[in-house]
């Protein structure tokens, strides 16, 4: 199996780089006190962790159901906490449920969720996970313990590298681990996945080996190059094109507009950084609120190709 | 007469004789078509048609002195003859007998009498200036006058000034006073005289006019006067016209026996050479201003059919039932296209034409399945008692307008057609054979469908024809070329006295989109209301424009193209501006599908050709676009649909901002619908793949933490490329445990390559990058590699030989199944051992 599922920790006692986070969350435990808890954290792969702790849990993923997940909440969900768990003897009181991408739920869902955590709270715990906690309730948000996890740091992340390179009886050169941990942006999974790739490819690390870059990156890149090369509205169609190239292989617009945008202000003036930071983040906006994603990343390129096009003008003439 | 014999029953001889006479017929009746139609009688008058007017002929041949047997037919052929209001004047004209009638024409006139009266006082406009009795007389202006009443025996006659009378109408001679003579042979005797004269009249200006003034009072619509009652006179497209008529003239062999058919080949090429002949006269009226090899090529195909149908003729032509089998392949004709084309004119034309009895079931009958079932069989299995027993032709009309229950006429046909197939199919044996099954069958199966059905409707693509459509032959109707209309117009107008222009006849015709139904009514009101047709007051005039919803097509080339301005509209063209947007809008909301509207304006508007160095008009389209989508999501959340309202105005935004001259090159929007679809199909495949895991693995895999972060490394690491293709105990041991590292990591994860066929795509293929086609390939099972497959773009990633390949499906197969088999593969802790251990 890969690395990432290899040593991915199995209790919370062997969580390395969020010990803080899991000491916390055994001494909940201990104290039998388990409420529902948010983990709101960003590409983490500790995250799950949290639900292995347990040997008596459902895990789910409601928002697979599409928009009618809210079937599986009243349904499902409701079901599964209303009965006590069997080999109940006073010591196991309660099930636990695991939700996973809460944020991804429907409103309607989320609604019929928060009465279900209240009412049955006696039979059933509920762990909720999530990448952003802005798009769950407030109502739900409320009755909740809220734990963040954040995204690892580059040192942590290095020194999970060392942790499974010694494991895997490997030798790293100096500097291999910090540079795949730069490279993988933060995102432990990431950077494990790039440490294996090194590895497949050639092992004896050289000192300046680099693992080959996502290709949908890659595509966004060149995409970048496309948008600051020429500026009119047969290149935007050009574009077009490309973007639907990404949306069709599952990548979501959101992931597309961000690496873009991260693209982009690379090679751009820094006078017009903050403006087109500023238009990233209204058309994402309009993007959540619309269905038609590739009309918003399109307006986007648009803009940028505007404002791109008269700085230029206005600067060589 | 000689068209009508040709047109009732294509008679081989009679068209022979024609020609060799040099003698086109079409060229006769194309003089009919203009002068006068319905002279010739295409179709047989006694059919019980009412003829809108006077036959000229008739009255040519008949004179004016059988004044109550004309009375009578005039009396059938045109509705009260005499109109109410002129009986009127006749009537008070002849009480005020002093009226002459000596002249024809003079009898209009009422005032030189009374004044010429007045002067010897019999008559004054005071009672009090006469001499003895008198009475009240009212002229029809209203004048009011006294007449003197004359006492017997003065003067001879009555009143004063009927003595003029009297030597010309004798029956008034000996009446006495004024009411002498009865009221009825009074009103009896004017309606004679007006006829005659109406008579003379007529008979005096036929070779001017044509026809007498019609009576206005309950004249019919144009629509139904002027209506073609000839195949000659159809004003649909030509070659539509001919394809029908062939279509119809297919079913003669089962309708009609064999020797109709044996004749139709030679009618088919005579109808050919006709054709022929009429390309070469076309320049008067452009039939065939399109492609003129149409029709042409289609009657070689059809001739050829006829051929084949011929031959089978001659071998079952003992046995007339088993001609049945020689019916069209197509046994529906399904004809379709906009309003007011004449769809249902060219229906019943051709069927009678082809010697059928019409039978129409339209919208406005019962037409669910129970109550249409017995009516069809009718149609198609009985014959009339009455004497003449044509057969029956099916004509349903508004066949898309049925919904819900009036789906039950498509199913009815459809499983007249479905059993019949079933029959043929398993009936291929001889003609008796088939007969007598047919009979036994005959009470409880299914009866086959022996009488042409006509399907008429609008729209074509309506879900209910779906399945009709595919059986069916299906004719598009296309809108006849204006000068057409106009030329038809023209000539309806001139019989109707009515004036107008062609320019403005013309401008009416393209404004109803041709639909001559619309024009002739417009026409009628107007001449009623005695209004002449001016151009400008088209649209606040009386023309109603057609609210129908145009094709979505349509919608976005009224989008994305700019009208052409005249220079005359240069001057106003705030106004212009105005009524185009509030075309645009009604245009759009109509259609009301905004969603597919928007994409298609998304679709094609970046490759229009707009001036817009600075795309900031590009920004402002897309900025209104997002607007559109945003709004349609909460329409769509909150089902307030109300604010569907405003999505009009962003397309005509966009449509201001980008639309341009040109023809747009309009496509339909089917990236979106594709990317949506493919982003499902694709979701799907990985979600399969991932319950196909062990849930130890799949739990921690979102197909978007896949996508986004795995795919890539994942494929690095499967296919690395220090592995040998060498037999297992040929590797070092690094090598081995990079193996079972590979598959184990495979396993876990469910990958195998499995054998597939290669398609090449054509552009590899052209590269020469693959093998070649022979070589059996393995490709990854899930493929994976597709989610990094982007169009344009070249990823690094090697694949491995075909050996290694190999040796790694063998490997994995194997591990999969007995994880004890291969002592240097370790099974891994969790995997549950397999049934043959557990036995």
């Amino acid at each position: 199996m890969l690395w990432v599922d290899k040593y991915r920790p199995k209790t919370l006692d062997k969580v390395t780089v969020h010990d803080q986070v899991a000491q916390n969350l055994r001494k909940l435990v201990k104290m039998e006190n388990k409420t529902w808890k948010i983990d709101t954290g960003t590409r983490t792969l500790e995250l799950e962790l949290v639900m292995l702790s347990s040997a008596h849990h459902v895990e789910m993923n409601p928002s697979d159901a599409g928009f009618q997940d809210r079937y599986v909440v009243q349904e499902v969900i409701k079901e599964m906490a209303k009965n006590r768990p069997i080999d109940a003897k006073g010591k196991r009181a309660f099930k636990v449920l695991v939700l996973n991408e809460v944020d991804k739920l429907s409103r309607e869902a989320q609604h019929s969720l928060r009465r279900t955590m209240e009412k049955y709270s006696a039979s059933c715990r509920l762990i909720l996970c999530c990448n952003s906690s802005s798009k769950v309730t407030e109502a739900v948000r409320s009755r909740c313990l809220n734990v963040r996890v954040n995204a690892p740091s580059e040192d942590q992340i290095v020194q999970v590298l060392e942790f499974i390179g010694k494991k895997e009886n490997l030798v790293l050169p100096a500097g291999f681990a910090a540079r795949i941990a730069t490279q993988s942006n933060r995102n432990l999974r990431r950077a494990i996945l790039f440490f294996e790739t090194c590895k497949v490819q050639q092992y004896p690390f050289t000192s300046n080996q680099v693992a080959p870059p996502l290709d949908w990156e890659q595509y966004v890149c060149e995409i970048a190059a496309d948008i600051m090369k020429e500026q009119s509205p047969k290149r935007l169609y050009a574009v077009r094109q490309k973007f639907y190239e990404l949306l069709v292989n599952c990548i979501p617009p959101q992931s597309i507009l961000k690496k873009l945008l991260a693209e982009l202000l690379k090679k751009l003036d820094s006078d017009l950084k903050h403006e087109i930071c500023h238009w990233a983040a209204h058309y994402e906006h309009k993007m959540r609120l619309g269905s038609k994603a590739i009309f918003h990343l399109e307006a986007f390129v648009a803009k940028f190709m505007s404002i791109y096009k008269e700085f230029l003008v206005s600067t060589f003439g | 007469m000689e068209a009508d014999m040709d047109m009732e029953m294509p008679d081989p001889e009679e068209l022979e004789w024609m020609e060799s006479h040099g003698f086109p017929p079409e060229e006769e009746e194309e003089d009919a078509y203009f002068d006068d139609p319905d002279d010739e009688g295409f179709v047989p008058a006694a059919a019980g048609v009412v003829q809108p007017r006077v036959p000229p002929q008739e009255t040519a041949v008949s004179p004016t002195k059988k004044p109550a047997d004309e009375a009578s037919e005039g009396n059938l052929k045109r509705p009260p003859p005499p109109p109410p209001q002129e009986q009127g004047d006749e009537r008070s004209k002849r009480r005020n007998v002093d009226c002459e009638d000596s002249g024809d024409d003079d009898w209009l006139r009422y005032s030189p009498p009374v004044a010429e009266v007045v002067a010897e006082t019999t008559i004054s406009r005071f009672a009090s200036d006469i001499r003895g009795d008198c009475i009240p007389i009212t002229a029809p202006n209203g004048e009011r006058v006294y007449a003197k009443l004359a006492t017997d025996g003065s003067d001879g006659g009555g009143i004063v000034g009927s003595r003029q009378m009297s030597h010309i109408s004798k029956p008034n001679f000996n009446h006495k006073g004024l009411l002498t003579e009865s009221f009825h042979s009074l009103s009896s005797r004017a309606e004679q005289e007006a006829l005659a004269k109406a008579l003379l009249e007529s008979t005096e200006t036929q070779t001017v006019e044509g026809c007498p003034v019609t009576p206005q009072v309950t004249e019919q619509l144009w629509v139904e006067k002027y209506s073609p009652n000839s195949f000659t006179e159809l004003l649909s497209d030509e070659h539509t016209n001919r394809e029908v008529l062939l279509w119809l003239k297919q079913w003669d062999s089962c309708v009609f026996g064999s020797h109709i058919r044996a004749t139709s080949d030679d009618v088919l090429s005579a109808l050919r050479r006709h054709s022929s002949t009429i390309q070469k006269n076309s320049s008067i009226r452009n039939f065939f201003s399109k492609n003129k090899g149409g029709p042409v090529t289609s009657q070689d195909n059809m001739l050829q059919k006829a051929h084949g149908g011929n031959s089978e003729d001659l071998t079952s032509s003992f046995n007339k039932r088993s001609l049945t089998d020689n019916a069209p392949e197509q046994k529906v004709l399904l004809l379709c296209g906009p309003p007011g084309l004449g769809k249902t004119t060219l229906a019943h034309v051709a069927a009678k034409h082809c010697g059928y009895r019409v039978v129409e079931i339209n919208a406005s009958d019962d037409r669910s399945a129970s109550s249409i079932e017995p009516k069809i069989l009718d149609v198609i299995q009985m014959n009339s008692i009455m004497s003449d027993s044509k057969p029956k032709c099916l004509v349903i009309d508004e066949i898309d307008g049925s919904l819900g229950d009036g789906k039950g006429a498509v199913e009815v046909i459809l499983k007249m057609i479905n059993a019949e197939k079933h029959n043929s199919s398993d009936t291929k044996t001889s003609a008796e054979d088939t007969q007598v099954r047919k009979s036994s069958r005959k009470g409880h199966k299914i009866p086959k469908l022996m009488r042409p059905v006509i399907c008429i409707c609008n729209d074509l693509y309506a879900p209910a024809l779906r399945q009709l459509r595919q059986v069916a032959k299906v004719h598009m109707f296309v809108q006849p070329t204006i000068s057409r209309v106009v030329n038809r117009l023209k000539y309806i107008c001139k019989k109707e006295r009515f004036k107008t222009s062609p320019i403005a006849l013309s401008a009416l015709a393209e404004y109803t989109e041709c639909d001559i139904r619309s024009c002739l009514n417009t026409l009628q009101f107007l001449n009623k209301k005695r209004e002449a047709l001016n151009i400008s007051g088209f649209d606040s005039q009386v023309i109603g424009r057609k609210d129908i919803s145009k094709s979505i097509l349509d919608v976005w080339k009224q989008v994305l193209q700019k009208k052409r301005l005249k220079r005359v509209e240069k001057v106003d063209s705030n106004s212009s501006t105005d009524r185009d947007i509030g075309s645009l809008f009604s245009l759009i909301s109509n259609r009301g599908d905004y969603d597919v509207t928007m994409d298609g304006i998304h679709e094609n508007f970046l490759r229009l050709s707009y001036h817009d160095p600075m795309l900031q008009k590009t920004v402002k389209c897309l900025d209104v676009l997002g607007v559109s989508d945003s709004l349609m999501q909460y329409v769509y959340r909150t089902q307030q649909m109300s604010l569907y309202v405003y999505q009009p105005p962003i397309a005509i935004t966009v449509s201001r901002l980008v639309a341009q001259v040109e023809k747009p090159n309009i496509e339909w929007p089917k990236a979106l619908q594709r990317c949506r679809t493919m982003l499902l199909e694709k979701k799907d495949k990985l979600k399969t793949w991932q319950n196909q895991m062990s849930p130890l693995i799949s739990r921690h895999l979102s197909v978007q933490s896949f996508v986004e972060d795995i795919a890539s490394p994942f494929l690095h690491i499967i296919s690395p490329m220090s592995l040998r293709p060498v037999a297992l105990n040929l590797l070092s041991e690094r090598e081995k445990d990079e193996l079972v590292q590979l598959v184990d990591t495979m396993v876990s994860y469910s990958i195998t390559y499995r054998n597939t066929k290669l398609i090449l795509e054509p552009q590899e293929r052209a590269n020469g990058l693959m093998v070649s086609p022979e070589v059996p390939s393995l490709s990854l099972d899930p493929s994976i590699s597709d989610i990094i497959n982007f169009k344009g773009y070249q990823s690094e990633h090697i694949a491995l030989s075909l050996a290694v390949k190999q040796v790694l499906v063998h490997e994995v197969s194997g591990s999969s199944n007995f994880y004890t088999w291969n002592p240097i593969f370790v099974s891994p802790a969790y995997r549950l051992p397999p049934l043959q251990l557990l036995i």
